[in-house]
């Protein structure tokens, strides 16, 4: 519990940490707000043929969020390793695993609250904009409501996502201890890997491919429509990218453990 | 009595340092960190690897998108060429006079064909020459696939012409069938004794953006186009029999809108498929190529740590004291990561083509030294150069490691992040604007889908790294160190 409280004191007293949930905030509805503005039924067969994921699109802002997240995440981990702060820290706490399980809590806590303020503020984003590009009742699009379960489910996924990207960039961190290499690393898994895999042209292994590219497979929890021609289902989407960060959370644990300082 | 003590005075020469020596402390500041050159090699081996790797498992799948049907007809992949469309003819040997008038065109849009052909075999990519007329940009002359000669603006109903004499086929035209017009003579080397000399239709796929399920898909669909032919005169020696060649667009489309009739000295001509560049197909070089990401990653991150790491260590203070000049500095570091990112861009791009080009089995790969690879490879480098010098304006502006190095990332991974499900336009202006701009350099075949062309998108690249770096010129010279 002490842990915890001093670990959420040197979270909460940088003055990075509160531009930084800003930031995360507001990237993740605006660029929810952009997508959804530039997206209206001009090109669809015809408005009720769209088949339009309303809800996967009004979250969209999430992948831009991320970005933040993972530079939080990052930092709370290699700033104190670059200003030496880890050997006090290690000072007060010599358990070490309780230091890391500290950090995992206060962080995942702090994005879950950055992220919930950043879904709903998206959802409302959505349902404010969605009606007037024709995704409306008389096409046969509900409005956005939370009430409704595939909705509720996204939008619980969307946020739990962020606590597993910034739990995986915590992981990660530990293993990397370097600010720009881990920030870097956790990008390339993120970003570049599903472009890479666009090389992949043979359909099975593409599939395989989609299934275990993290970003890919998490974000598939924020689907609603069409969720069984996915290449992955919502939830062990969610799973293959909370596999990745037990992994890394377990290699830096490990590390963290033996490692000196 | 008073001993007079000489001052100390440095024996080093007075005048400023000049650019070379400076750039060399700069060089020698960045390969003697010894995790900075190891992340480079790292970068630019698994790169070459990835794609190695990878391109193994290519093959006949690469063309999905449009086309399908039977295999691309140019064997040059950086000019794809499809010889597709309907044609009927009568077999001719020798010289050859082939006149029709184009009474009537519909369907296919502007670029749609109707016209004469005389050609050496009905297999596609065999030689031949034809001239036509669209409905929306004249008559026009075509043969192999560099050949395109427009004529005048006429629409049908009109007159066409071509006469074959030894390898030589000169077209023309006429709106009144008595008074013809040279439209231009093209040569056919190796045209046998025996040809094909008849009549075809041909029309362009018809590019649809569709929305469903989130996400928008260009495709091309197939279009038709069907014209009527009289007063058509086929002279030579030959027989009367006419020989029936299609090949319509997709494997989809052999349906009975395609067809052929004649009537009372009118043929009837209906097809699919065009006789032109083909728009559709696959740019192998170009995903080969998506594999120098991994480099610029690596890139980004160095070059804003260049300047990120001496503000953290202090160091950017020696490095003053030794240079007073600002300016020279980063200018100096400028020239250091964009000679290291475009030596790592060119070796990582040239390393992915050799290793895809060893390891393909199906997929083609045109040729090391064409010009369009070339100038994608080499482009690798000066992208690399570039987003390198961004990102280090990036870290001198920022100083922090962390935010630049998102930033500058962020820039250039921008439509990787937001392009799903955002409409294509709206994804082709960012693929324009942003600095994700430069990839474009990486093209090698101009596509139905293309946002910016190859120079242009470098160019917009180049120029937001030389904005950025005139801001951080311009606010290293105002703040403390």
């Amino acid at each position: 519990m002490r842990v915890m409280r001093s670990e959420w004191t040197k979270l909460r007293t940088l003055s990075s940490t509160g531009w930084l949930i800003a930031g995360a905030v507001v990237a993740t509805i605006a660029v929810s707000a952009t997508a959804v503005f530039a997206v209206d039924t001009s090109h669809c067969p015809t408005p009720a043929e769209c088949f339009e994921d309303t809800v996967r699109l009004s979250l969209g802002g999430i992948r831009f969020g991320q970005v933040v997240v993972v530079v939080l995440a990052v930092l709370a981990v290699s700033g104190e390793y670059a200003t030496g702060t880890i050997r006090a820290t290690l000072t007060a706490n010599p358990r070490r695993l309780t230091v890391l399980a500290g950090k995992a809590v206060v962080l995942a806590a702090t994005v879950a609250g950055a992220g919930a303020l950043g879904v709903l503020g998206s959802l409302l984003a959505g349902r404010m904009i969605l009606p007037g590009n024709g995704f409306n009742e008389a096409n046969g699009y509900a409005p956005l409501s939370l009430m409704d379960g595939p909705t509720l489910r996204a939008s619980v996924g969307s946020v739990l996502y962020l606590v597993l990207i910034a739990l995986l960039a915590l992981g990660l961190a530990l293993v990397i201890r370097d600010t720009a290499g881990t920030i870097t690393t956790v990008f390339a898994l993120l970003f570049v890997a599903p472009v890479v895999g666009l090389l992949v042209t043979d359909p099975e292994w593409r599939e395989r491919l989609d299934q275990l590219t993290p970003m890919t497979a998490g974000l598939s929890v924020q689907a609603t429509i069409g969720t069984d021609t996915m290449p992955i289902g919502p939830w062990p989407g969610l799973g293959v990218l909370a596999a990745y960060t037990a992994a890394a959370l377990l290699a830096g644990g490990l590390l963290f453990t033996r490692r000196d300082q | 009595m008073t001993s007079t003590v000489t001052p100390y005075r440095s024996r080093v020469d007075g005048a400023r340092a000049g650019f070379a020596r400076l750039a060399r402390a700069e060089w020698t500041k960045f390969v003697t960190v010894p995790r900075w050159m190891i992340t480079v090699g790292a970068a630019v081996l698994l790169s070459v690897l990835v794609s190695g790797l990878v391109s193994t498992g290519m093959g006949e799948n690469t063309s999905d998108d449009g086309g399908g049907g039977p295999p691309p007809v140019s064997a040059d992949p950086l000019e794809p060429f499809q010889d597709r469309g309907h044609f009927v003819g009568l077999p001719r040997s020798g010289d050859v006079d082939l006149i029709a008038r184009v009474d009537s065109q519909t369907g296919g849009g502007d670029w749609a064909k109707a016209g004469l052909m005389i050609r050496g075999a009905t297999e596609p990519g065999s030689l031949y020459a034809a001239i036509a007329v669209t409905p929306g940009n004249g008559v026009v002359l075509r043969s192999g696939t560099d050949v395109d000669i427009a004529g005048s603006g006429a629409g049908a109903p009109t007159w066409l012409r071509l006469t074959r004499s030894g390898d030589k086929i000169t077209a023309l035209e006429s709106a009144d069938g008595v008074s013809w017009t040279g439209v231009g003579t093209v040569e056919l080397d190796g045209l046998g004794d025996d040809v094909l000399a008849g009549l075809f239709v041909a029309a362009p796929d018809e590019v649809v953006v569709t929305r469903q399920f989130g996400t928008e898909s260009i495709s091309g669909n197939t279009a038709y186009t069907t014209a009527a032919f009289d007063d058509v005169t086929v002279s030579g020696t030959g027989t009367s029999d006419w020989i029936e060649r299609e090949h319509p667009s997709g494997p989809a489309a052999q349906d009975d809108t395609t067809g052929y009739t004649v009537s009372g000295g009118v043929y009837t001509v209906t097809g699919s498929g065009d006789l032109g560049p083909d728009m559709f197909s696959p740019d192998s070089t170009r995903m080969v190529l998506n594999t120098t990401l991994i480099g610029l990653c690596a890139m980004i991150a160095l070059a804003v740590l260049f300047i990120t790491a001496e503000y953290r260590r202090g160091m950017i203070r020696t490095t003053f004291m030794v240079s007073p000049s600002r300016t020279r500095v980063l200018l100096a570091k400028t020239a250091v990561i964009g000679t290291v990112g475009f030596a790592t861009g060119l070796v990582s791009a040239l390393g992915s083509f050799l290793a895809a080009k060893a390891g393909t089995d199906g997929l083609a790969l045109p040729d090391l030294f064409a010009w369009p690879v070339v100038r994608a490879i080499v482009g690798s480098g000066v992208l690399l150069a570039a987003a390198a010098i961004l990102a280090l304006a990036l870290g001198s502006l920022i100083r922090r490691s962390a935010i630049a190095i998102a930033v500058a990332l962020l820039a250039l991974l921008v439509p990787q992040m937001v392009a799903s499900g955002l409409p294509l336009a709206a994804a082709n202006w960012l693929e324009r604007l942003s600095p994700a701009a430069g990839f474009a350099i990486q093209q090698t075949v101009p596509r139905y889908d293309t946002a910016i062309g190859p120079e242009a998108g470098i160019a917009v690249l180049c120029a937001y790294a030389a904005v950025a770096t005139g801001f951080a010129l311009w606010s290293l010279k105002r703040r403390d160190a």
